[in-house]
C-alpha cells in the first residue's frame, strides 16, 4: 500500500514528464542491478537478483518424471511465484495468492511459449531422458523477498540467472530387452550438464504515467500509473511474451510504439544481464 | 509374468492418444504451411465462428447475457451495485468483482476447466477501463460468468457477453469492450481458433477492445511473434471485434425496442 | 546410526557434540521493511522482516488497547527443503511455530510502551536444516531491534538434543529426524531467564538438566554474537552519520 500526498503526486509525475526521475534516473534507465548465483545449495540452480529495493530468489529443481501422453517427446516445466510477507505486510496469509498467481500466469506466458512448443525459453525435448517413459520435470520457484515495484521483470530476470546457473544430472539409460518394463535411470551426482539459456527471454515493463513510459517504475511511481505493457524479448528482438496490466485503454498506435522501445531497451538489458550473469559465476569460483 | 501380461493388454488411453497426437500434428502441418487449407469447420482462415448473444437469459440478476460461438456457450450474469462488504475499505470509485467459471462438463476431460483460474483476473482488466468506476462509489457489482462448454476462445467470448450483460444492468460504461483471439500456426493466422487448434497453435493474441473509442483495454501474447505479424495480427482483430461491437449494439436496440413496446 | 563416532567423538557433520554450527547475522537484507535481518546457523537460513508499530489494522483482532499487538506468520519458501513439495498456506506446523514465536517475542518486547499499535514479526525460511524454530527467533530479535522496538532484553533460542548417550548442541537435520528428544530453549540472555522450553520424546530428569544446560549456553554464545552484529551495525551507521 503506498500512501502518498497529493504534492508528492504531482511531483512524480511532473518528473517523469520532464525527463528525470524522483531517484534520478532518466526514463528508460533501470535502477542498479546485482546478481549473486548459487544461494540455495540444495537447488539444481539458483539465484538472487536484486533491482534498487526490488530483491528476488528463484531456484530450479529438476526431477524425474513422466512425460505427457500428449507430448512424449518433451520434459515438462512449472513456474511457481510466491509472495512473503517479509515483502509487503498486505502480503499476509492468503494475501499475496492473487498476486502470486497473476505473476506465475504472466511468467508461464512469457517463458513456456505457445501450446505446441513454439518460442520458448527451454526446449522441452532437451529434457526427455526415455521417449514416453522418463523426463525432466523442471520446477522453478520464484520468492519475492522484497518488493519495490517491476516485481515480474525482476522475476524474469531471476529465473534467467537461476536457469545460466542450473546443472541437470548427466543420466545413464539401461535398458532392458521388453520395452514395456520401466528403464533403469541411474543419476549422476558428479556429471552436470550445463543448460542452454541463449533463448531465455527478458521481461521489460513500460509503465506509462501520463504521456510517457518509463521502465523499471518503483512502488511509487507503478501507484501513477495508468497502464503498464510487459513485454518479453529474448535475444534475437522476437517477442515472445505480452501481458497488459492496468485498466485505462490504449491507442493501438502507442502500443506498437511501446513494442518498439522495448524491444530497444530489453537488448540492453540482455547484454547487461550478461555481463553481471559472467561476473557472479566468476566471483562463485 | 506381469512382463508378458503388458504386452497382451489393449490399453485405451494410450492408443486414443496417439490417434488424437497424429490426427492434430496433421492438422498443425496444413495450417502451417498450406495458405487456402479449409479449417475443420469449413471457414476460412480470417472468419470468424457464427456469433449468437442474446441478453436477459437470467431474471434475477440486475443484468445478463448468453453467447454462443461455434461449440462455446458461456452466460454472464451481472449483479448489483450493492454495498460493499463492512470489512473493505472505503473507496471512492466502485468495485467491480470478476468470477469465471466452469462447469464441471464444460470441457472433454470432467472438471479441467477449473486449470484456467487466471481468468478472472484476465476478465477484471479488460473490463475495468471500459466500467465508469466513479458512477457507483462505495458500492460493488459482481459480474459472474459460467462457462457451460468450452469450444476454443473462452476468453474473449466470456470479455465480449460480460460488457453485454453490463450494459444489459444498465451499469454506465465508456463503450462496449469486445475481444477476439487469433492463434498463430508457421506464417499464417487463424481468427477465433477452435479448442482443437488452440492445443496445437505455435502462438496466440487476444485482444479487448472498445469499438467506438479505438482504445485496447487488454492485450495478451504467447509464442514467438516477429513485429509485422503482431500488427497484422492486432489489426485483424480489432477489425473482428468492431464488427462483433455492431451486434452487440443491435442485441442491445433489440431489447430496447421489445420493452418500449 | 551412529551418530557420535565412537573412536574420535565427532558428529556426522564432523562438529564436537557441544559445538554449534558457524552463525552469521546480518541487519537491514529488506530495504522497505522497518527492521529485517538475515541469520544462518549452517545450512539454516532465515530471513525476519517487522512492520511497525503502526495503527492497528483490523479492530477486531486487538485484545488489550493499552498494549501494543504482536503478530507473526512464519512461512517456508517452496525450495527450502531438499524435496519440492507444494504444501498448502498456513498448515498445522506453521501455524504452531508462528505462535511459538509470537508469545517468545511478546515476553520481551514492552508492549505498554505503544498503546494501540500492532507491530509484525514475518519470518520466511529460506533454507531449512534442522534448527528452524531457533533461527527464527534469533533473526526476529535482530529485525526487531533493527527497526528500534524497545525490548526488555535480547531473547536468543537454541536447540540441544541426546543421541548415542551424549548431549548434542544445534542439531542439524539428520541429527533432528533420527527421532531422539530434542530441547529447544530460548533465554532472556542478560536477565537469565528461560521464555521458550519445548521438548520432544522423554528424556531422564538428569540428562535433561544436562541437555538443558547446554542448549543454554548455546544462547548465551548466540546472544554475544547477535550484540556483535548490533553493535558493529551501530557503528556503521554512526560513521555514515559523520
Amino acid at each position: 500500500m503506498v500512501g502518498l500526498s497529493e504534492g508528492e503526486k504531482h511531483f512524480i509525475r511532473g518528473g517523469i514528464a520532464q525527463g528525470i526521475r524522483t531517484d534520478g534516473r532518466r526514463r528508460l534507465q533501470f535502477r542498479a542491478l546485482s546478481v549473486e548465483t548459487g544461494v540455495i545449495p540444495q537447488a539444481n540452480g539458483s539465484a538472487r537478483v536484486r533491482l534498487g529495493a526490488t530483491e528476488i530468489i528463484a531456484s530450479v529443481k529438476a526431477e524425474l518424471g513422466k512425460p505427457n501422453i500428449l507430448h512424449p517427446d518433451k520434459g515438462k516445466v512449472s513456474i511457481f511465484v510466491d509472495c512473503s510477507p517479509t515483502a509487503e505486510p498486505t502480503f499476509e496469509g492468503r494475501g499475496s495468492e492473487e498476486l502470486s498467481t497473476e505473476l506465475s500466469v504472466a511468467l508461464q506466458r512469457c517463458l513456456l511459449g505457445g501450446k505446441s512448443g513454439a518460442g520458448a525459453a527451454i526446449d522441452l525435448s532437451s529434457l526427455i531422458i526415455v521417449e514416453g517413459k522418463v523426463c525432466w520435470d523442471l520446477y522453478i520457484d520464484g520468492l519475492v523477498v522484497s518488493s519495490d515495484g517491476n516485481l515480474l521483470d525482476a522475476l524474469a530476470a531471476a529465473i534467467k540467472v537461476a536457469l545460466s546457473n542450473t546443472g541437470i544430472p548427466k543420466v545413464n539409460v539401461s535398458l532392458s530387452a521388453a520395452s514395456d518394463e520401466e528403464p533403469e535411470v541411474d543419476v549422476s551426482n558428479e556429471e552436470f550438464l550445463q543448460f542452454d539459456t541463449s533463448s531465455v527471454p527478458v521481461i521489460v515493463t513500460l509503465t506509462k504515467v501520463g504521456q510517457h513510459y518509463i521502465v523499471d517504475a518503483t512502488s511509487e511511481e507503478e501507484s501513477q500509473m495508468s497502464s503498464a505493457v510487459s513485454v518479453s524479448v529474448n535475444r534475437n528482438g522476437q517477442v515472445c511474451g505480452l501481458t497488459k496490466r492496468g485498466g485505462a485503454g490504449l491507442d493501438p498506435s502507442v502500443i506498437f510504439d511501446m513494442i518498439s522501445v522495448a524491444k530497444h531497451v530489453s537488448q540492453q538489458f540482455i547484454a547487461h544481464l550478461d555481463s553481471k550473469i559472467s561476473a557472479a559465476e566468476a566471483a562463485a569460483e | 509374468m506381469s512382463a508378458q501380461a503388458g504386452t497382451g493388454t489393449y490399453s485405451p488411453a494410450a492408443a486414443a492418444g496417439d490417434k488424437r497426437r497424429e490426427k492434430r500434428e496433421e492438422l498443425r502441418r496444413h495450417l502451417a504451411e498450406d495458405a487456402n487449407w479449409p479449417r475443420a469447420d469449413g471457414r476460412s482462415f480470417h472468419d470468424c465462428r457464427p456469433a449468437f448473444m442474446q441478453t436477459g437469459p437470467t431474471t434475477a440478476a440486475s443484468g445478463s447475457a448468453y453467447a454462443e460461438f461455434g461449440k462455446t456457450k458461456v452466460i454472464v450474469s451481472v449483479f448489483g451495485p450493492r454495498e460493499s462488504k463492512k470489512a473493505m475499505l472505503y473507496s471512492d470509485v466502485g468495485r467491480l468483482n470478476c468470477n469465471v467459471s466452469y462447469t464441471t462438463f464444460a470441457t472433454p476431460v470432467r472438471g479441467q476447466g477449473a486449470d484456467n483460474k487466471e481468468y478472472s483476473s484476465m476478465l477484471h482488466k479488460a473490463l475495468e477501463g471500459a466500467v465508469m468506476l466513479h458512477t457507483f462509489p462505495k458500492t460493488t457489482v459482481d459480474v459472474f460468468a459460467l462457462v457451460l462448454e468450452s469450444g476454443g476462445s473462452d476468453l474473449p467470448i466470456i470479455i465480449s457477453c460480460a460488457s453485454l450483460a453490463l450494459a444489459d444492468a444498465g451499469i454506465m460504461m465508456y463503450d462496449l469492450v469486445t475481444s477476439v483471439s487469433v492463434s498463430c500456426f508457421g506464417k499464417n493466422i487463424i481468427i477465433d481458433p477452435t479448442s482443437d487448434e488452440e492445443a496445437w497453435q505455435d502462438g496466440s493474441l487476444v485482444v479487448a477492445f472498445m469499438p467506438a473509442r479505438k482504445e485496447i483495454t487488454q492485450l495478451t501474447l504467447t509464442g514467438e511473434w516477429s513485429d509485422g505479424k503482431i500488427t497484422n495480427a492486432v489489426e485483424l482483430c480489432m477489425d473482428a471485434c468492431s464488427k462483433l461491437g455492431d451486434i452487440l449494439r443491435d442485441r442491445l436496440k433489440d431489447t430496447a425496442t421489445l420493452t418500449s413496446e | 546410526m551412529e551418530f557420535v563416532d565412537a573412536l574420535t567423538g565427532f558428529r556426522v557433520d564432523g562438529r564436537r557434540p557441544n559445538e554449534m554450527r558457524k552463525l552469521k547475522g546480518e541487519v537491514g537484507v529488506v530495504a522497505r521493511a522497518d527492521g529485517s535481518a538475515l541469520f544462518e546457523m549452517g545450512n539454516t537460513r532465515v530471513i525476519a522482516a517487522v512492520y511497525g508499530p503502526r495503527e492497528v489494522q483490523n479492530k477486531g483482532q486487538q485484545v488489550n488497547s493499552k498494549e501494543a499487538l504482536v503478530r507473526c506468520e512464519y512461512r517456508m519458501a517452496e525450495f527450502s527443503t531438499g524435496d519440492r513439495r507444494r504444501k498448502p498456506k498456513g498448515d498445522r506446523r506453521s501455524t504452531e511455530i508462528s505462535l511459538v514465536i509470537r508469545q517468545t517475542m511478546e515476553a520481551s518486547i514492552l508492549t505498554e510502551l505503544m498503546p494501540r499499535s500492532q507491530i509484525d514479526i514475518f519470518v520466511q525460511v529460506l533454507q531449512a536444516d534442522g534448527g528452524t524454530r531457533s533461527a527464527c527467533i534469533n533473526a526476529a530479535t535482530l529485525a526487531l531491534a533493527d527497526a528500534g522496538i524497545p525490548m526488555r532484553d535480547i531473547v536468543t533460542s537454541c536447540s540441544a538434543g541426546y543421541l548415542c548417550s551424549t548431549p548434542l548442541l544445534d542439531l542439524n537435520y539428520v541429527e533432528d529426524s533420527a527421532g531422539g528428544p530434542d530441547v529447544t530453549v530460548g533465554i532472556l540472555a542478560k536477565m537469565d531467564k528461560v521464555t521458550l522450553l519445548q521438548m520432544d520424546a522423554k528424556l531422564p530428569m538428569d540428562t535433561f538438566e544436562n541437555v538443558m544446560g547446554l542448549a543454554i549456553e548455546g544462547c548465551k554464545a548466540i546472544a554475544t554474537h547477535i550484540r556483535e552484529v548490533l553493535l558493529e551495525n551501530t557503528k556503521r551507521l554512526e560513521c555514515q552519520r559523520g
